[in-house]
Parts: structure tokens; sequence; C-alpha cells
């Protein structure tokens, strides 16, 4: 841009105003992809092939999951849209620790109680692909979802916002996921669902520096500049 | 502090008419920002020429506009431009970082003709008498391959044509003729 005068380019950026809709606030927003994630996530969950239940379990224990898994889901987003926001407060992020650690900690006592009760029998690991199938495809519409809605933002942290965007999406998947398949929780459960939800997040935060990055949000801007 | 919560303020209100898509606001508003943004470069890099120092401020002018619409106008301005601004440096920094990392420092580089550095010895000839005997020592089929593809820089079809010698010919002919005329020039 050396080649710009700066004060050339405020003229050039002036011209460029185009009236802006003001993004609502992070709550808003956080609201607006819940109203419209949650039913669409239950709906999904209803009509995918579910696997033979052995034990239905519904206890207060499954209630504590639900309800962390719940609220991992609704903090991770809010705290998305919120590091979306120049200026924001960067101890929000600290939002959705503990949902998460109350939805990690019930699961953890479910599979020591079965641990207790089987013995090293409870820990034998075999494919749980059904489990990775169903949080990836029906958390798919919402993180789509999410992944636009967030990019309407400043790229502030890309990498730690679309990771918490991965985190609700596939929380809620995990949510939508056990209210049709209320089982027994098993070592096997926590480490396909966990894994997982770790994943997703993983990889939309590397995804994230891709597509939610100042460059990408500037592009336009200079081309705008270039062509006009 | 007074007044600067009164240029906060003068601020917010320019910005939300600048949302609103006011020009005049907008361009009041940005040289407004100017010195502020890159007070806040040059304390931080003082390091960076002032090129670069532009370079950062022009970015961070880049990354307000295409964002505007984060700005909340219930909520203070300058807060809000300051992060963009301190976000901005950090990727800055990187980029810097990368660029000094894969970059060879030259004073000058020798992209004119007047520039020595870009006239290199191949291109004078220390003795054109020489060069024209030697040319006219060589046997006759060379010479004439040295005359029309060289001197008189025709194509080898053209020079075929004009010769009667054969395209294959002709690049054997001008092959031998350089390496002779090195040969020739090199002991003389």
């Amino acid at each position: 841009m050396t080649t710009m005068d700066t004060q050339l380019l405020i003229d050039r950026l002036s011209t460029d105003c185009a009236p802006v809709r003001c993004l609502r606030c992070p709550a808003t927003r956080s609201s607006t992809w819940l109203a419209i994630a949650v039913p669409y996530v239950m709906l999904a969950s209803f009509m995918f092939p579910r696997a033979h239940i052995e034990a239905v379990i519904i206890d207060g224990r499954l209630i504590v999951e639900q309800a962390a898994a719940l609220l991992t889901a609704i903090t991770a987003v809010f705290t998305a849209f919120a590091a979306t926001v120049p200026g924001y407060d960067r101890r929000i992020l600290l939002l959705p620790v503990l949902p998460v650690l109350v939805w990690l900690g019930s699961l953890a006592a479910g599979s020591a109680d079965e641990w207790l009760r089987d013995g090293f029998a409870g820990l034998w690991l075999r494919g749980e692909w059904i489990c990775v199938r169903w949080i990836v495809s029906v958390g798919a519409v919402p993180a789509i979802l999410l992944a636009f809605m967030l990019r309407k933002g400043a790229p502030m942290s890309p990498y730690t916002t679309a990771a918490l965007g991965g985190l609700a999406a596939a929380s809620l998947g995990h949510f939508g996921m056990r209210v049709f398949q209320p089982e027994e929780v098993s070592v096997l459960m926590v480490v396909w669902h966990v894994g997982t939800v770790i994943a997703i997040s993983a990889f939309a935060g590397w995804a994230g520096r891709k597509w939610m990055c100042w460059r990408a949000a500037i592009s336009p801007v200079r081309k705008r500049l270039a062509a006009g | 502090m007074n007044e600067s919560n009164a240029d906060d303020a003068a601020l917010a209100a320019l910005m939300k008419a600048a949302q609103a898509g006011d020009s005049a606001a907008y361009a009041q508003l940005l040289r407004a920002a100017m010195p502020l943004i890159r007070n806040v470069v040059r304390r931080a890099r003082g390091f960076l020429g002032a090129a670069d120092v532009e370079d950062l401020v022009q970015d961070v002018l880049l990354s307000l506009h295409a964002v505007r619409a984060t700005y909340d106008p219930a909520r203070p301005f300058i807060p809000w431009l300051l992060a963009i601004t301190r976000n901005r440096l950090a990727d800055g920094a990187r980029r810097y970082a990368r660029r000094a990392a894969h970059e060879v420092q030259v004073d000058q580089l020798p992209v004119t003709f007047a520039d020595d550095a870009a006239n290199t010895d191949i291109e004078t000839y220390g003795d054109t008498d020489a060069l024209r005997h030697a040319i006219e020592a060589l046997p006759p089929g060379q010479r004439t391959a040295v005359e029309m593809l060289k001197l008189k820089e025709l194509s080898l079809k053209e020079a075929a044509a004009a010769s009667g010698m054969s395209i294959g010919a002709l690049k054997v002919s001008v092959h031998r003729a350089m390496a002779s005329l090195n040969r020739t020039l090199a002991k003389g």
C-alpha cells in the first residue's frame, strides 16, 4: 500500500462508504443461531438411524450431562460471537470452561462407574463410527450457518473464534444424539463423543485461520478500490 | 478525561453517520483517527521506518473500513479503534518477521541500462577491427552463417532461403563460427 498516499486512501475509502447495518449484539446473534440450530438438531437427530440401545438410563447424571452439553453450546456460541467484536473483554473466553468441565466431569463419573463395575473389560475400545457420523452430519448444517454468521464479524482471533464455533455445533450435535440415545455412559462413548467434539473444534480452528483472516476481510475493499 | 470523553463522543457520532452512508462524516472520522493510529503504531513499532509505519496505518484504515459494521454506536469508539489497531499491529509484526526472513537487502537494484551493474562485459567489444578480420578469416559457409544470423539478424528460415543452405547446416556453421571467433579473439 505504500504506493498510495494515506490521505488519498482516506478519500477513496470515504467514497466507498455505502450504508452498513450494524451487527447485532453477541447475545442476539447467539439467540438467532440457537433458534435455528436447536430445532434442526432435534429433528435431524430424530430422523437419524439409531443403534439398538441395551439399557436406557435417564437419571440425574444424564440430566446434568445434557444440561452441561447444551450450556457448552450456548456459552461457546456466545463467546464466538463476542470474540468477533473489536474491544471485547478477553475474559469472556473463559465462559465455556465451566460447562465443559461439568460436561466432561459427568461423562468421566459415568465411565468410572462402568470401570468399577466391569473392570478392564469396560475399557475395551471398538470402532463406533456411528457416533462420529451422527455428530458430524447433525452438526454440519448449524456449523456452516454459524461460519457464515461469524464471518460478518471482525477476525480478531480467528482460531479461537472458529474453534468455539466448532465446539458449539459439535456439543449441540452430541446433545441431540443423547436425547434420542440415552444409553448408559461408557468409556467407549466418552472416547468417541468427546474425541469427535475435540476433533471438530480443532478442525474448525484450523479452517478458521484460512477463511476468517484480515486478508479475506480486506480483500473485497482492495478490489473495489482497485476497480474504482 | 472530560475532553477525551467529548472526543470519543464526537468520533462515535461521526462513525454512526458513516454507518448510515455519510461520506463527509466518514472522511472527517478517518482524518481524525489517522493521527491516533499513527501514534500507536510509532509507539509500538519505534524501530520501523516511515514507509512501514504508513503501511501499517493504511492496513488499520482498511481493516476499520472492512469491519465498520461491527461498531456498536452505543459503545465508546476509541477502544474499538485501538483494539483493531493492536490486532493489526500483531498481524503486521508476524508479516514483517516473515518478510525479513526471506528478504535479501541490496542498496539499489541494477534494473536500468544506465546502471553499471546492468551492463556486463559481454556486451563490450574490445577491438572491432580484430572481430572484422576474424570473421573474414572464417570458411565461406561459416562466414555466411554469421553474417546472416548474427550481423543481419535474419531468422533461420530467411537465412536458409537467402543462402541456399539448410537450416541444420546453418545451425552447425554458426555454432562452429562462434567457437572459432571466441578462440581467435581470445588469442589476439
